[in-house]
């Protein structure tokens, strides 16, 4: 029995989880009684007998699951115990609830977990529509909607949309560039472990004594500096769920810059690569924002520091600009690497090469670059410098310049290609680029001053936000599933639950958001649980498109287990791919490569008499020698 | 950083017979920049950018909001002290680039030096500032002013503590004889070195903007 707790898994993780909290409240009490303070601290805000075992107790949890053990051999001078790749590959569904170093494992875990946060967001957001159906209070009081919108946007954006991108980019880059793992296998799943613990802590605090975090996903000063409890769990949260993307980003960087198969250039990746190359440098240099913020915010909290006390000097507004400077390329976070799975979906689909490839792959970079300086268009009404509005004005139209290239050039590959939509893959990606064009003008309107002044805080940024979070990530997300489903799993879906799944998300997504900009620009404001009366038709008519949008997600939800159970075996290249993931086995085996392919040719040369991308080891050799050394940078 | 001193999964692991595999195949090298160093290059531009969300706070609160005394009025910052420490904490950059080379020559007695001394003046800095703390006057709840200098310097010094954590490991390390002249042998000491010497850089600018600023 005692061995049960030395060796690392879940025994130790309760063990070390209790023992570090334990250890924060000992702390606490330890270090208020040497100064002279009551034990333990019970104002509105404050709570440091909880605050410290919160940060405490996911540490321990990590150190007890055993993300840290060959880290700490290494660090007290032990020797390390040889690599026997035990912790690698899963053999047995047991070994997805266990720390594995395979790139494809902890993308199934990546993917399986932030699709439970979704379906919790989802309910969540159920929970919201109900309440709004009818003028006047229906299911919940006003305090907890505004705790239901918060922990609904939290939950989507920081532990469903970015590790959902993160988890499928794990699984399926390493293959693409032809690498046998990501290039820090450990910290990789280091980051993974770090996922459920942030989305738990959020949940969490619909304990903490005041209930959950209210504040908004935003979590403006000076209304989370005063709020109650579960404003902390969401400081908290936040730092875990940033690390966890900060190391998936520093993974993805490193895996892409060293170790490319050879003949793999920087121009011949596909452009899902390219995607998560600029995504990883966004999430790099602007997480750190978000995290420095919540500790600002956390330290007003505890210490009563003064970061945003206007009283003692501090700066109210400084928040939102430190916020945004993460928060805006977050919104690219969360739709750059969706535009790489499109650029994927319908190059196969439609047959045809990507036009623009190169042009595509810059734009990438352009909306990287840009999108550092437009996070002030958020605040045109917050009472900053009014001289910043005009620049940040222009910034933000300029940025759509590279965002209308990537969907003209989308409607490039569509024009004369071989269209066939015999995966529910292509329909959502075709439903992506209506959609989310729709969502990105709205967001063009919404870069105008003028008009940003007249619709701030009303359904209309509902309706923008959902057009091109629901709208363009997640139809992507949708279309990624579906794309490498039979990759990932070995089976192939239920095509026919797929189409039902994809034309019910269709009218749900239309049928919710598309009223919102009306109300919205009539005056409703969001983020309250009752409104005047002359919006209760428009609102009724959103609920129930919501509610169709949340029931099809169990079609989804049943389709994807029963087919991952029972479906029919997958053929290794089930749509006609050409990049390297479709070119190993489905599932791959668990090093992917007995040997490292060699790339010989662009991803998208369909419909080139023989054109090929790569060429897998054992296979004829018959490619021109001048193609077969090419080594990028 | 830990993954600094990961290896990676190399050549068949001779435990072939518990699951049926080999290891899996050497990744193709498509840079010529170790995998390890960029990795904490990557990570230091992440630091440098959690810095720079505190130097935002740091001149919102004196440029933006422009108190009538920065310092607050009563106190002032003992510069000689802090100037002092930054020449130890410069001098730690000197001791393990040292080390390194050391190492690169293949002289494990001047590695172990080089380790030693940096170890030494890191504790010897955080010693000092923690001394100043004790000393200066005020705490974090003094004005917006006492809150940004003890959140610099503090961000700062745990830097610091992280940076003394990995030198740790590879000082002990060294002192177990394990590092050695080939370039992926002392991975250990040199991604260590890197990150300290970004933790001196950013020690010069915290001191250039909070004391003498």
């Amino acid at each position: 029995m005692v061995a049960a707790f030395t060796r690392p898994g879940w025994y130790r993780a309760v063990l070390c989880t209790v023992l570090a909290a334990a250890f924060g409240v000992g702390l606490v009490v330890l270090l208020r009684s040497i100064s002279g303070l009551s034990a333990f601290q019970s104002e509105q805000a404050g709570y440091p007998q909880v605050v410290v075992p919160l940060i405490l107790a996911p540490l321990g949890f990590l150190l007890g699951i055993g993300c840290f053990d060959y880290w700490l051999r290494w660090g007290f001078g032990l020797p390390t115990i040889p690599d026997d790749h035990s912790s690698h590959g899963a053999y047995s569904w047991k070994d997805y609830f266990k720390v594995n170093t395979d790139h494809k494992v902890i993308g199934v875990q990546y993917v399986v977990t932030s699709f439970i946060f979704f379906l919790i967001g989802g309910l969540l957001a159920m929970l919201i529509r109900a309440e709004l159906a009818q003028p006047g209070t229906q299911i919940v009081g006003a305090s907890t909607f505004n705790s239901l919108f918060s922990t609904h946007a939290v939950l989507m954006i920081f532990v469903f949309i970015i590790p959902m991108f993160a988890g499928m980019a794990n699984y399926v880059l390493p293959l693409m560039i032809g690498a046998p793992d990501m290039a820090f296998p450990r910290l990789n799943a280091l980051s993974y472990w770090m996922l459920p613990l942030a989305g738990i802590m959020f949940l969490a605090s619909f304990l903490a004594p005041g209930g959950a975090f209210d504040a908004g996903w935003t979590g403006y000063a000076p209304l989370s500096t005063s709020a109650p409890l579960g404003q902390s769990f969401f400081n908290i949260g936040v730092q875990f769920a940033g690390f966890s993307s900060i190391f998936t980003a520093l993974n993805f960087l490193v895996t892409i810059v060293t170790m490319r198969a050879p003949g793999m250039t920087f121009w011949r990746m596909p452009l899902l690569v390219w995607a998560n190359l600029s995504t990883s440098l966004l999430v790099v240099a602007a997480t750190p924002f978000i995290s420095g913020a919540q500790f600002m915010v956390l330290l007003d909290r505890i210490l009563h520091t003064n970061f945003f006390q206007f009283g003692a000097g501090g700066d109210v507004i400084s928040y939102q600009h430190i916020f945004w400077f993460y928060s805006h390329p977050a919104v690219y976070i969360m739709i750059l690497p969706g535009f790489g799975i499109i650029s994927e979906v319908i190059s196969v689909h439609a047959r045809k090469p990507i036009f623009g490839y190169r042009l595509m792959a810059l734009a990438l970079i352009g909306i990287v670059v840009l999108s550092y300086s437009v996070w002030a268009h958020h605040m045109f009404v917050a009472g900053m410098f009014s001289w910043l509005r005009v620049p940040m004005m222009l910034t933000t139209l300029l940025i759509a310049v590279p965002t209308g290239i990537k969907i003209f050039s989308w409607l490039g590959t569509l024009y004369f290609g071989k269209i066939h939509t015999k995966s529910t893959a292509m329909l959502f990606a075709l439903a992506m680029i209506v959609t989310f064009t729709i969502g990105g003008i709205s967001g063009v309107m919404l870069g105008m001053v003028p008009f940003d002044i007249h619709v701030s805080d009303t359904y209309f940024i509902v309706a923008h936000i959902h057009f091109v979070l629901f709208g363009g990530s997640v139809f992507t997300i949708f279309a990624g599933l579906y794309h490498w489903f039979p990759k990932m799993t070995g089976r192939m879906y239920d095509e026919r639950l797929g189409r039902i799944h994809f034309w019910g998300t269709l009218i749900g997504t239309w049928g919710t958001f598309i009223p919102m900009h009306w109300v919205g620009m009539d005056g409703m404001p969001r983020r309250v649980a009752d409104y005047a009366s002359q919006f209760g038709d428009w609102n009724l008519l959103i609920s129930c498109f919501a509610f169709l949008l949340g029931a099809v997600q169990l079609i989804f939800v049943y389709n994807m287990i029963v087919s991952w159970r029972f479906g029919p075996k997958a053929p290794d290249n089930p749509w006609g791919g050409k990049s390297i993931e479709w070119l190993v086995s489905s599932p791959p085996s668990v090093f992917n490569f007995d040997e490292i392919p060699r790339v010989v040719g662009g991803p998208y040369e369909y419909g080139i008499p023989g054109a090929r991308h790569a060429i897998m080891p054992g296979e004829g050799a018959e490619v021109p020698a001048t193609q077969q050394t090419v080594v990028g940078s | 950083m830990e993954s600094a001193s990961v290896p990676l999964p190399h050549g068949a692991g001779g435990h072939a017979a518990e699951h049926e595999h080999h290891g899996p195949p050497a990744a193709n090298q498509s840079s010529r920049i170790d995998r390890q160093v960029l990795g904490i290059l990557i990570f230091i531009i992440s630091e440098v950018m959690l810095f720079g969300s505190f130097f935002a706070s740091y001149f919102f609160l004196r440029v933006v909001v422009n108190p009538a005394a920065w310092p607050p009025h009563p106190f002032e910052l003992p510069v000689a002290v802090a100037g002092m420490n930054t020449a130890i904490l410069v001098s730690s950059s000197f001791t393990i680039h040292y080390a390194l080379e050391g190492i690169r020559k293949g002289n494990k007695q001047a590695m172990k030096l080089g380790l030693a001394l940096t170890w030494i003046l890191g504790m010897t800095f955080l010693f000092v500032q923690i001394n100043e703390y004790v000393h200066i006057g005020f705490s974090a709840r003094t004005e917006a002013f006492g809150t940004i200098f003890y959140s610099l310097t503090g961000l700062h010094g745990a830097h610091v503590f992280l940076g003394l954590t990995l030198l740790t490991a590879a000082t002990i390390r060294a002192f177990r004889g394990h590092f050695d002249k080939e370039p992926e042998k002392h991975l250990g000491v040199e991604v260590p070195g890197i990150y300290w010497h970004f933790v001196d850089i950013m020690w010069i600018i915290v001191f250039a903007t909070v004391y003498i600023l």
